[in-house]
């Protein structure tokens, strides 16, 4: 019993390399904040895109389908690679160095293309929980705003948008907890945040512990945010027992890239 | 005064859904000032006539000429949302914007559509607001108001745009009998105030007494049409009277 609350738990080990792991989950948090405000707002455009009326907007319509449907259905590894592999050798042509290697405020290559590969997959993800969103407003709204002679976009700026904003909400917490547990994946190509911080440790220690400590760092971190989902999603379904105005969450619409990327 | 044209005409309007034949010809012509009362039963595309006329959905067939200007075959994003702006809409579910207050929901549309400064479209609209007697509501998400008051936020909302056409579906329909009233009044004091008005409506008592003229549809086409208390107290045709046997009787 000792032994193995030694290899999990050894308080030495955790203390000794608190600043390691510690150093490595800023970066894991860093990765997780700018991928998620990017796909937050990269996601709603492609869902606008994706809304956009006519038979003019058609091939914009058929782009954005393919592209959701695509980057839901590539292990988000299988894109980091991609990303890593090929923006390397575009480097200098046609690609200036600046955005082929990019170095931007002191964060190395690795840390964006692991921002640029998170964005495209979660994008992808977050673009069909807006979706879910949009689609739940009834069609009358859109209807009494273009009645009043509001524009396709301004009846969606105005009335569409802001009340599906609500119901998705909980939908895309869930998604960003995903996504801060996937940002490890970009330890593959050579970045060091908490995950590549611990194995480190352990390769020197072989004892998990630094690994334990990153898990906690996860915890305290993606625990509160489930809660918060739940209380979210609670209040929404009391309102709408209510006949309030929002709509049943559509939080079934996707799982997040769980289970593609379980086997990385 | 030189004699002015119609406000509304239509001439062989015809709308279908796929192999569904919703509107088989409707001809109408609409003066300043009327207001027209559309009865029929459901399903004989009494809103998809109103929906038609402000181009929600535009006719495979026919004219529709508003204010002298041929709207049909209008495809250009600009020229629909003018259309819009002069003929007011108003709907059986009241679709008012939920996320929005009374004020905001009679605001928004000349804020966003007219460019209006926020002050000024908040102080027509408290005014149009005042009009529907709902003074002391501005602030109030449409959640907390009854049904009656929701429908006379959407009517001022409406007005909001200076429309010169103004269309009802059923704007009563939903409402608990009790309700019923305060919403036809605003109604009835528009049509004093002579705004020009088409309403699909089952209050044959308001037809009646409001309405300059009647018209019955059936099946997509007019089946009888005139003055209100000629048509409901004469009809000429069968399926008119059929129809109206159902519903006096209640
Ligand atoms: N967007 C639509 N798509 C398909 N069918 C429709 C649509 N709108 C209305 N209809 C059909 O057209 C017919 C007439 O509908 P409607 O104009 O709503 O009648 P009313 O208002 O007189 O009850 C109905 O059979 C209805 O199902
Ligand atoms: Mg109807």
């Amino acid at each position: 019993m000792d032994v193995i609350v030694q290899q999990f738990f050894d308080l030495n080990v955790m203390r000794d390399n608190f600043g390691l792991i510690w150093d490595g989950f800023q970066q894991t948090l860093l990765l997780s904040l700018i991928a998620g405000g990017l796909s937050l707002v990269w996601g709603l455009v492609v869902a606008l895109l994706r809304q956009l009326p006519g038979r003019a907007a058609a091939p914009i319509r058929w782009l954005t389908i393919a592209y959701i449907d695509s980057f839901r259905g590539i292990p988000l590894l299988l894109i980091l690679l991609l990303v890593n592999g090929s923006l390397g050798a575009l480097n200098g042509d046609p690609l200036p160095e600046w955005l082929a290697v990019p170095n931007w405020f002191g964060e190395p290559y690795q840390f964006w293309y692991g921002i640029f590969a998170i964005t495209l997959t979660y994008g992808a993800y977050m673009a069909e929980v807006y979706r879910a969103g949009i689609e739940a407003i009834p069609s009358g709204q859109m209807e009494a705003a273009r009645s009043l002679g509001m524009s396709h976009g301004q009846a969606m700026r105005q009335v569409v948008v802001p009340q599906a904003v609500r119901t998705v909400i909980p939908p895309l917490l869930n998604d960003f907890i995903a996504l801060m547990k996937d940002t490890s994946l970009v330890s593959f190509i050579g970045f060091v945040e908490v995950v590549q911080a611990g194995q480190d440790v352990y390769q020197v220690t072989y004892n998990v512990s630094a690994l334990t400590l990153g898990a906690i760092f996860f915890l305290i971190c993606t625990i509160p945010l489930a809660r918060v989902v739940d209380w979210l999603i609670a209040r929404q379904q009391a309102r709408y027992q209510r006949g309030g105005i929002d709509g049943p969450t559509p939080t079934e619409t996707t799982s997040g890239p769980l289970g593609g990327t379980a086997g990385a | 005064m030189a004699a002015p044209g119609p406000v509304l005409e239509l001439s062989g309007v015809h709308k279908h859904f796929g192999e569904l034949e919703v509107l088989r010809g409707i001809d109408m012509k609409i003066s300043k000032g009327d207001v027209v009362c559309v009865v029929g039963p459901s399903g004989s595309g009494k809103s998809t006539l109103l929906r038609c006329i402000n181009m929600l959905e535009p006719p495979n067939q026919g004219q529709i000429i508003l204010e002298g200007k041929e709207i049909t075959g209008e495809t250009s994003a600009d020229a629909l949302c003018d259309v819009r702006q002069r003929v007011g809409m108003v709907f059986q579910q009241f679709n008012l914007f939920p996320h929005k207050n009374a004020l905001e929901n009679v605001s928004v549309a000349p804020v966003t559509v007219l460019d209006r400064s926020k002050e000024e479209a908040r102080q027509h609209a408290t005014e149009l607001l005042g009009r529907v007697g709902l003074s002391d509501k501005l602030g109030e998400y449409p959640e907390r108001l009854s049904g009656g008051q929701q429908q006379r936020v959407a009517i001022a909302r409406a007005l909001a745009m200076d429309p010169h056409v103004m269309l009802f579906d059923e704007v009563t329909s939903a409402l608990d009998p009790e309700l019923v009233k305060e919403v036809l009044d605003v109604m009835r004091e528009l049509a004093d105030e002579g705004m020009t008005m088409i309403v699909v409506t089952h209050e044959m008592s308001f037809a009646r007494e409001v309405a300059d003229h009647l018209v019955f549809m059936d099946e997509g086409v007019i089946v009888e049409q005139g003055k209100p208390a000629q048509v409901l107290d004469n009809p000429k045709e069968e399926r008119t009277r059929r129809f109206l046997g159902l519903v006096l009787e209640h």
